[in-house]
């Protein structure tokens, strides 16, 4: 067929991309592909994976808000072995996109091992580095809070890799630029934020979360205008590329955040 | 790539009728999704202004809302509903000659069985699936229908029916009786539908006389296509149990599998 010319290609740093518009890990499936044409997707990101199968949170894990979504599902996911083994293949098969695949580790070591892992397996094009979980090693403080973990990670993981390495950062900090700064300097080639904010919502009825949890991730249009300063904040303290992380429903609410090479 | 497994639909609503209390059903009549579907299998629908008209009202869009399917008469479709929420609330709005936003038939049905002495159990809520799977089953089988509510607003046609208020037919939980009709009736299957609190309250009777048992689970919902894990529930057994998504390995689960104590 004829290349036709795509207003819309792009690039993330070695990667070539139909259009800047990515999917959010967690979000979306390989079941989502029945909705939306494949080729219109600059990448596609997996379901955050772990070094070992984690069976995720327990009900109630949603809740929708006047604004947004709450949830809390606890990274449920079959593991680093399992997806290599069932998953990976049938991504392989079924993707015509760059697909990054989304990981995080309960410690540095364990993030290594996890990279080294899959720099051995074919048709990944990129990584993000889910850093908003507890570090095992830091009493159990999240990676994406503390620059001088985000830098040891970068710095540590980067030399091991050719590919796309994204981290994606916690927007629950004091201030992204540093964190930003520090992923840059570690080695990171792109930033991608937000991840959900902590949110909570109380039955009026019991005085009960509506989350067995109490606490989870709230996500959304209510957190919108957070999400893009933020982005704004983080973009401008860096010079390797920002992917923002958002729902956008009609082309103006995509043209609302305008200036952003990445969604 | 395969043939899309899951289809977004819009489609008119036929008719649309208001019971008693805070329930109602909507129409819509297809006959070609009627043949996909199967009495315990359920639809993500949503009202098709809730999201068209976000751009220009700043009205709130809202998810899909897993909702079972009530009634199939050869594509006749009937969903029906309870008014709980904004979601259910903007589904309520609607009239004959709107739009409806269906993904669907979703999920797994109840099995289906010839030659047996069948329990009907059911809850508020509960109700809808059970009609559609009474009518598959009531040509091969011993049917009694047990329903329970919480007053005289939520109780519709069966062959028992209890109130918590004691407003119209036997005063109680509807639990309360099942160990009697099991003797009484003989029966050998159960298939229940209701609150957890319910469902766990008749798994226990039926774990203990070792009675078949499917019942088919609530849960809040987001992508309603297995997608996001948000409506996973604890199956399996004490030492090996993993969470199953309700939208894809359910609803309907063998009670028996489901650890209540686990919720």
């Amino acid at each position: 067929m004829e290349q036709i010319l795509n207003p819309l290609q792009t690039s993330l740093g070695r990667l070539k991309m139909n259009s800047p518009v990515t999917v959010a890990s967690g979000t979306f499936a390989l079941e989502n592909l029945d909705f939306i044409v494949q080729e219109h997707l600059g990448a596609y990101v997996c379901k955050t994976i772990t070094r070992y199968p984690k069976k995720g949170n327990p009900p109630p894990r949603l809740y929708e808000t006047e604004a947004g979504l709450l949830n809390s599902i606890g990274l449920q996911n079959p593991g680093l072995d399992k997806f290599i083994a069932e998953d990976l293949p049938i991504l392989r098969k079924t993707l015509t996109v760059p697909l990054i695949v989304s990981f995080s580790g309960a410690s540095l070591n364990e993030f290594e091992q996890m990279l080294e892992c899959l720099e051995n397996q074919e048709g990944i094009s990129g990584y993000e580095l889910n850093v908003s979980c507890p570090n095992v090693e830091n009493e159990g403080i999240t990676f994406g809070i503390d620059p001088d973990v985000v830098y040891k990670l970068c710095a540590l993981l980067s030399p091991l890799t050719n590919r796309e390495l994204i981290v994606k950062l916690t927007p629950n900090v004091t201030d992204i630029g540093v964190i930003t700064k520090a992923a840059e300097d570690g080695g990171a080639t792109a930033i991608s934020l937000i991840n959900t904010i902590w949110g909570m919502a109380i039955d009026y009825r019991n005085g009960m979360s509506m989350l067995k949890k109490g606490i989870g991730g709230y996500s959304g249009i209510g957190i919108k205008p957070l999400a893009l300063a933020l982005t704004y904040r983080a973009a401008q303290a860096v010079k390797i590329p920002v992917i923002a992380m958002g729902e956008f429903i009609t082309g103006r609410m995509l043209w609302n955040s305008f200036g952003l090479e990445h969604l | 790539m395969d043939k899309p497994r899951h289809q977004f639909l819009e489609r008119t609503i036929y008719s649309r009728e208001e019971l008693c209390g805070d329930y109602f059903i909507l129409w819509i009549w297809d006959e070609a999704l009627g043949e996909k579907c199967q009495p315990g299998q359920f639809f993500e629908i949503r009202a098709h202004y809730s999201i068209a008209d976000a751009e220009e009202t700043r009205s709130l869009p809202k998810l899909f809302k897993p909702i079972s399917i009530y009634d199939n008469a050869e594509g006749r479709i009937g969903f029906f509903i309870k008014k709980v929420g904004t979601g259910t609330n903007a589904l309520y709005k609607l009239k004959a000659g709107d739009l409806l936003e269906l993904i669907g038939p979703l999920g797994n049905g109840f099995p289906f069985v010839t030659g047996r002495r069948i329990l009907l159990v059911s809850g508020g809520i509960g109700y809808p699936p059970l009609w559609y799977l009474q009518k598959e089953l009531i040509k091969h089988n011993l049917l009694y229908w047990v329903h329970g509510g919480s007053g005289q607003n939520d109780v519709f046609p069966c062959d028992e029916i209890w109130t918590e208020d004691g407003s119209f037919g036997k005063k109680g939980m509807v639990t309360e009786g099942i160990r009697k009709l099991i003797a009484e009736k003989k029966i050998d299957l159960i298939y229940s539908c209701g609150p957890i609190p319910m469902l766990k309250e008749c798994a226990g009777i039926t774990n203990k006389l070792n009675i078949e048992h499917y019942c088919s689970l609530e849960a809040y919902m987001a992508c309603g296509i297995g997608v996001c894990y948000g409506c996973a529930i604890p199956v399996g057994y004490e030492n090996d149990w993993n969470y199953l998504r309700v939208c894809k390995e359910g609803p309907v689960f063998n009670a028996g599998e489901v650890l209540w104590n686990k919720f």
